[in-house]
Parts: C-alpha cells; structure tokens; sequence
C-alpha cells in the first residue's frame, strides 16, 4: 500500500515538472533537443540518469555481490572511458551539431555517409535499444512485485514514460531526470548507511577472500574485457547519449555538463559497489541470505529493511530506469521521425514516442533474461558505428558504402556469436570492433577505387 | 595526445590484474582514486 502511494506521488511530482518544463514546442528541434538551451548543470544531471539505470541498483549491486570488486573496475572503466571520450569528442560534436542543426545521431552520420545510412543506423539502434529498455521495465517488475502485478508495473512504466516525453520533449525528460537524478543519488546514500548499520562488523571485508581482487574465478581476463569494452565506447555508440551532447546551450555549459556528470558518476558506481560489498560481507555473517540469482539481491534487501526506506528506495530504483527509458524512447523516435521518415514533425514524433513504448513493453512482458547480460549485449551491437563515427573526425576514406557494410557486417556478427557463441574465447565485443574496422577500411579502399 | 592519455588511463586501470593480489579494499581503493584523479585532470585541464 506504502508503495502504491509513493508511486502516485512520484508520478505527480514528476508530471507537475513535466508540465512546469513546457514550453511551446515550435520545431522538432524544441522537441527533440530542448532547442539547445539546456543549463550545464541540468545537462549533467539528464546525462548521468539517462546513463545510470535500474541497471546500477539492481544489476550492478547484484554483479558485485557475486563476483566482487571486479565489477567496481568494469563500471569505473566504463567511467573514465566516457570521461576521456567525451573530453576530446563532445566539444567537435557539440559544434558540428550547432552549425548544421544536427538533432539525432543520424544527422551526424548523414552528413558524411549519406541518408541511407543513417535510415539503416536508426532501425539497428532500436533493434539494440529495445531489448536494452525493456530491462528497466523488467527491473522494475522485480521491485514491484509485492505491490502490483509483474504486467500492471509494465503498463505504470509504459504510462509514465510515453506522457513525460509527449509533454515536452527533451525539456520535460531532462527535468524530470535533473530532479529523481539527485533523489536516486540520495537514496544510494541512505541505502549504503542501512546496509552498513546492519553489520556489527562493517569494515571486515577480509571474509569476502578472492571477491577482493582481480583476476578471480568470476572476472577472468577474457569476461572482463567482454563486460568492459562495449561499455568504455558507449559515449560515441549510444544515441541517447550522443543527443545529448547536443543540448547544452555554449560550450562552457557542455564542459560542466561532462564534468558534473563524472563527479555523478563516481560518486554513484563508489555507493553502488559498496553496497554490493556490503551486502555480501552480511551474507558471509550470516545476517543476509544467501542469494544465488543476482538480480534478487536488491530486492531481498529492500524487504528486510524499514518499509518506508525500502519504499523510497525501490522509488529511486523505479525513478532511475523511468528516466533512462524515456530519454532512449524520445532518442528513438527522433531517429524514427528524421533520419528513417526524413520528417520534421513534432506529431510524427509524438507518435513515435507511443509506438516505440508500446513496444518496449511488448517486449519486457516476455520477461527477458538476465538484466546484466542484455545491457551488454544492447552495447556491443552498437559497436558497429564505432568505425563511422571516428571515420568524421579522423579517417578521410570511408562514404556511404563502406558506412552500409560496416553496419550491416558488425550488427550480424554480434547476432550471430552471441547465439552460435563460436567465438574461440574471444569476446564477441573484440570480434565486432575487428570485423567492424575491417570492413571499414576494405570497402572504403575498395570504394575509392573502383569509383566511377 | 589524447591516444597516449587513453594510454596511460587504461594501463593504470589494468594495474589490479597484474600487481595488486589482496584480500582487502586495496583494488577497491585503488580503482577509486585512479578514476577520481582522471576527473581532477578532466576537470582541470584544457580541452
């Protein structure tokens, strides 16, 4: 019951802040990208929730519990590369899209490698992007499944999500996602002082033995490299995220917004893992039970909590993957809408938005498996546009056949060893970059020399 | 530049795999500061 009233209050604060974000929506580039006016501080507060989802304090809490520390450097790998990405690329991103009126991705893409290419990039984004949604709705069920059926909570996201988006487009999302950004690093907090007080030997990690350290029998080199390299690129191959360099309203705006954003992101992954640690140090005291599926972990400690800290903090679990679920479905429809329809229509947009999340939660309904597993698998297909984005800023070879190759040859190789798993020990990650690359350049070798 | 810093942060991230084999929060800590030094840098450096 608890629950079901922090529920409605959430889902009014945050559409009274949808409704106060509002503004009149002229052109799909208000729609879609805020009409680049976006604060540096609300840009990094919309970039760390659209990054940091359900994932962080269900998925991530759960791989550190069972494989240990491991997961801390995976996450923090994650963090640096974005930081180290970002740092060089964000700032010609943010002015190529300033100059040329750049709003999806495919934009960016189109103006070097044509608009077939970006038509085939949007539908191989959201083939990724689906399934990778769907796992904050999945998430969510586990939390909600005291309260509400696990189809009734799919419905709720659903609902959430589509009238955000709609309300106000980007506006909308990056203030709901500025304020539940701040409550879900407040509820990490109070969730990590819980956890340790129901310790009475809270600094005693040395009972967690091979869980301390790297290499171990979970985090082998080759699963470390698989987890982490997806990851350490996903600032240049994640639409939700490359939009949203796009934002910031000048350049000193963007640099607070990476900025702020790691100060975020540290802070979040240090609370998150700690948590993790922590619960698995209770498990060895025989305070916590033994958990063996990892994305249980979380919420079996919610249930033996206080219920009204467990309520608010499955509420910032909740908010978490609201708020990265409508910023990817409000990316996809941009994509849908511009670069597959070559429209520029708020409507068309605004229908998008319903169609993309009626079929998140189509596919959520199916109860995908693993949370971790899929948010990496989302990841590595998206490698594929690695080659073509660095290609605009440092390959002069490459057109809009060697982009079409690239696309289509790293997309299916990442399908086919994922479900064949014929990758003779090699992360499929490292297999799509390597076939990815090769295409790349053979065919714009090739390109350049037989053209007419 | 930038290669040599990706360069540097990856082989200082990768330092637990090879050098550091105890049953404590060292790696932890260890991954912590690197990243949080990487931020000092990011955040003061010019880009």
């Amino acid at each position: 019951m608890l629950m079901l009233i922090a529920l409605l209050v959430y889902a009014v604060i945050g559409t009274a802040i949808a409704i106060l974000a509002k503004r009149r929506v002229i052109s799909d580039e208000d729609y879609f990208v805020a009409g680049r006016n976006v604060s540096g501080i609300v840009a990094a507060l919309t970039y760390a929730a659209t990054t940091y989802s359900a994932f962080m304090m269900v998925g991530l809490v759960g791989l550190t519990y069972i494989s240990g520390v491991g997961a801390l450097g995976f996450e923090l790998y994650y963090l640096v590369g974005t930081l180290l990405l970002l740092s060089y690329y964000a700032p010609k991103i943010w002015k190529l899209g300033k100059e040329n009126g750049f709003v999806t991705p495919g934009d960016l893409i189109a103006s070097r490698y044509g608009k077939t290419t970006a038509k085939i990039l949007a539908l191989l984004v959201s083939i990724a992007l689906i399934p990778y949604t769907s796992i904050q709705f999945v998430s969510i069920s586990f939390l909600l499944g005291n309260s509400m059926s696990f189809e009734a909570g799919v419905v709720l996201s659903a609902v959430i999500i589509a009238l955000w988006a709609l309300l106000g487009g980007l506006r909308s999302v990056a203030w709901t996602d500025a304020v539940f950004g701040i409550f879900m690093l407040s509820m990490a907090v109070a969730a990590v002082f819980c956890a340790f007080s129901m310790n009475p030997t809270p600094g005693d990690f040395s009972k967690l033995g091979e869980l301390l350290y790297v290499p171990n029998s979970f985090w082998t080199p080759v699963t470390f490299i698989s987890y982490t390299l997806p990851w350490f690129f996903f600032a240049l191959t994640n639409p939700q995220v490359v939009q949203r360099v796009f934002i910031p309203r000048d350049e000193r705006s963007l640099r607070k917004m990476v900025i702020l954003f790691g100060f975020f992101g540290l802070v979040y992954t240090i609370l998150v893992t700690l948590l993790g640690l922590q619960l698995r140090l209770l498990t060895e005291s025989g305070a916590f039970p033994k958990i063996t599926n990892r994305d249980l972990v979380t919420p079996t400690f919610l249930s033996l909590i206080p219920e009204w800290l467990g309520v608010l903090i499955a509420l910032s679990i909740f908010a978490a993957a609201i708020t990265t679920a409508n910023s990817i479905v409000l990316t996809l429809s941009s994509m849908f809408t511009r670069d597959l329809l070559r429209k520029r229509s708020v409507l068309a947009g605004r229908i998008f938005v319903v169609a993309i999340t009626a079929a998140v939660a189509v596919f959520a309904i199916q109860k995908p498996n693993y949370i971790v597993d899929l948010a990496v698998m989302s990841s590595t297909i998206l490698l594929c546009q690695l080659p073509l984005i660095l290609g605009i800023f440092h390959f002069k070879k490459g057109g809009s056949l060697a982009a079409i190759l690239t696309l289509i040859a790293g997309f299916f190789t990442a399908i086919a060893l994922y479900y064949t798993k014929a990758t003779l020990g090699i992360p499929i990650s490292v297999w799509v970059l390597l076939v990815s690359f090769a295409v790349f350049f053979i065919a714009a070798i090739l390109e350049k020399r037989f053209k007419p | 530049m930038k290669a040599l810093e990706g360069l540097i942060v990856v082989l200082a991230m990768s330092v637990p795999f090879i050098a550091i084999k105890s049953a404590d929060l060292t790696t932890y800590i260890y991954w912590s500061i690197v990243s949080a030094i990487y931020l000092a840098y990011i955040a003061m450096s010019r880009w």
